[in-house]
């Protein structure tokens, strides 16, 4: 579904991926883990080109969305990506943060945007929450509003950059289960996380990336039952 | 006592002679009118080329094609920034308009300041924009918006909130700014004083007077921004 071929990308002098070739097939759900500044975000976030890369190219269903005769936004509507800090529109209500996007590109109409936001609303048990605004939900509500208002675009593939970083620990649950839900469902996932039990129960695939490569993967069992290459064994040796 | 109310009966007849006697407050007024005249319009004139500038710079940031133009509007804003208002405004009239009809003064008048006021609103505009956390940009790229259709839903309505108590600041100051368009012979209402004084040979009365007046208006636009700054905050749902 998604093809990585010799993906590089440098800010400046700094390089932040050096040479990544990877194969994301349908249902997959790959969790990518690792210390900071191992570049997992930016591999994320180039996998929609929210970063550029610098060399290399990416495919997407067939399509190489690297070159710059593709247009990438229709490209995106297919792709969904929750943010660290969630990235609601705070001048909207709920609703309008859900269905903003398909009506103004003219995928749904305003009435199927709106039930089709509602249906959403209700699975995740928000939909009491449809006409407040972002900064009146706590920081849990706001990420699984998050969630949904990607998925309303009926995406192929959601991405996610650190979900739960920014969330107080009792609210880390909640966004979880959504995403373990959508998981069962059969949605393509990559997922940028420090969440170890998530990689272990939801994980397909456990990619381990350090200075910009990715340096071990491997199902989740065998990952973290017997990690091979010294770095992850250390970097699970602190966070587990 | 005596010589307070020698003071008292003084004061009163110039203020009659230097404000009301012979149609003088009419004088004023049509002073203060053509003051906010220049005012209003060389804010909305400020306003268009503030708003082409801002876009210049928010969009050449990505776009190499704009730094042509960007090139030009950094040449444009540092003139007016580094410059002394009076001597842009005198150059609009003397170099810029010198073939223009001696009755232009009110237009010319008008484009200095807006010309001025522009390089100014530019700024208030950008930074406007640019308040707006970048993942505003990033979400609604990522749902597939295009970069024009982000900025119109949802960076502008945000950064509107922003943009337009500094705005109205923008026109408080022009209010005060424009008394130095008597330099081009534009009757406002600074003139007014002027004139006055040149024939009553009293100046405390026509400069305090006038003084009155400009406090009046910016106290009274500054309350008005005050009510549109919390109008805006009870929108805003934060």
């Amino acid at each position: 579904m998604i093809n990585i071929k010799n993906l590089h990308k440098a800010f400046g002098r700094h390089e932040v991926l050096c040479g990544i070739d990877e194969e994301i097939k349908q249902g997959e759900k790959v969790v990518i883990i690792g210390p900071s500044g191992s570049g997992k975000s930016t591999f994320l976030r180039c996998l929609n080109l929210l970063e550029i890369p610098t060399s290399g190219e990416i495919w997407f269903e067939n399509v190489n969305i690297t070159d710059k005769k593709t247009d990438i936004n229709v490209l995106r509507q297919k792709m969904g990506m929750v943010f660290q800090h969630f990235n609601l529109f705070p001048h909207l209500s709920v609703l309008n943060n859900i269905t903003l996007a398909p009506v103004k590109l003219g995928l749904q109409t305003p009435e199927e945007a709106k039930e089709n936001a509602i249906r959403l609303l209700k699975r995740i048990g928000l939909e009491d929450k449809a006409n407040a605004y972002p900064l009146q939900l706590s920081g849990g509500q706001k990420q699984r509003i998050a969630i949904i208002r990607s998925l309303a675009m009926n995406p192929k593939v959601m991405l996610f950059d650190e979900p739960t970083s920014a969330l107080d620990p009792e609210m880390v649950g909640e966004v979880l289960e959504v995403m373990k839900e959508l998981a069962k469902e059969g949605m393509t996932m990559v997922v940028v996380t420090h969440e170890m039990n998530f990689a272990r129960e939801v994980g397909t695939r456990v990619l381990f990336m350090d200075e910009g490569k990715i340096v071990e993967q491997n199902s989740p069992t065998e990952f973290f039952s017997n990690p091979q290459n010294p770095r992850l064994r250390d970097f699970l040796g602190k966070v587990l | 006592m005596v010589m307070f109310m020698a003071f008292w009966a003084e004061l009163q007849n110039n203020i009659y002679t230097n404000i009301f006697y012979s149609g003088r407050f009419f004088l004023y007024m049509k002073g203060l009118l053509i003051t906010l005249n220049i005012a209003f319009f060389s804010a909305v004139l400020g306003v268009l080329i503030g708003m082409l500038i801002a876009i210049v710079k928010v969009y050449s940031v990505q776009n190499k094609g704009l730094k042509p133009l960007n090139f030009i509007c950094d040449i444009y804003l540092t003139f007016v920034r580094g410059t002394p208002m009076a001597v842009q405004l005198l150059i609009m009239y003397f170099v810029f308009f010198a073939f223009a009809p001696a009755t232009f003064q009110i237009p010319i008048a008008i484009i200095a300041f807006g010309f001025n006021s522009g390089a100014y609103v530019a700024e208030i505009i950008r930074a406007g924009i640019q308040s707006i956390d970048r993942g505003q940009m990033e979400a609604g790229r990522s749902l597939g918006l295009t970069k024009n259709m982000t900025m119109r839903f949802i960076i502008l309505p945000q950064a509107v909130k922003n943009i337009l108590p500094a705005l109205f600041n923008e026109f408080i100051t022009l209010v005060k700014e424009t008394a130095i368009v008597s330099l081009i012979a534009v009757p406002d209402l600074t003139m007014a004083a002027s004139l006055v004084r040149s024939r009553t040979f009293n100046a405390y009365v026509p400069l305090f007077f006038i003084a009155i007046i400009y406090l009046i208006i910016v106290v009274g636009l500054t309350a008005l921004q005050k009510r549109l700054e919390r109008r805006l905050a009870v929108n805003d749902q934060h």
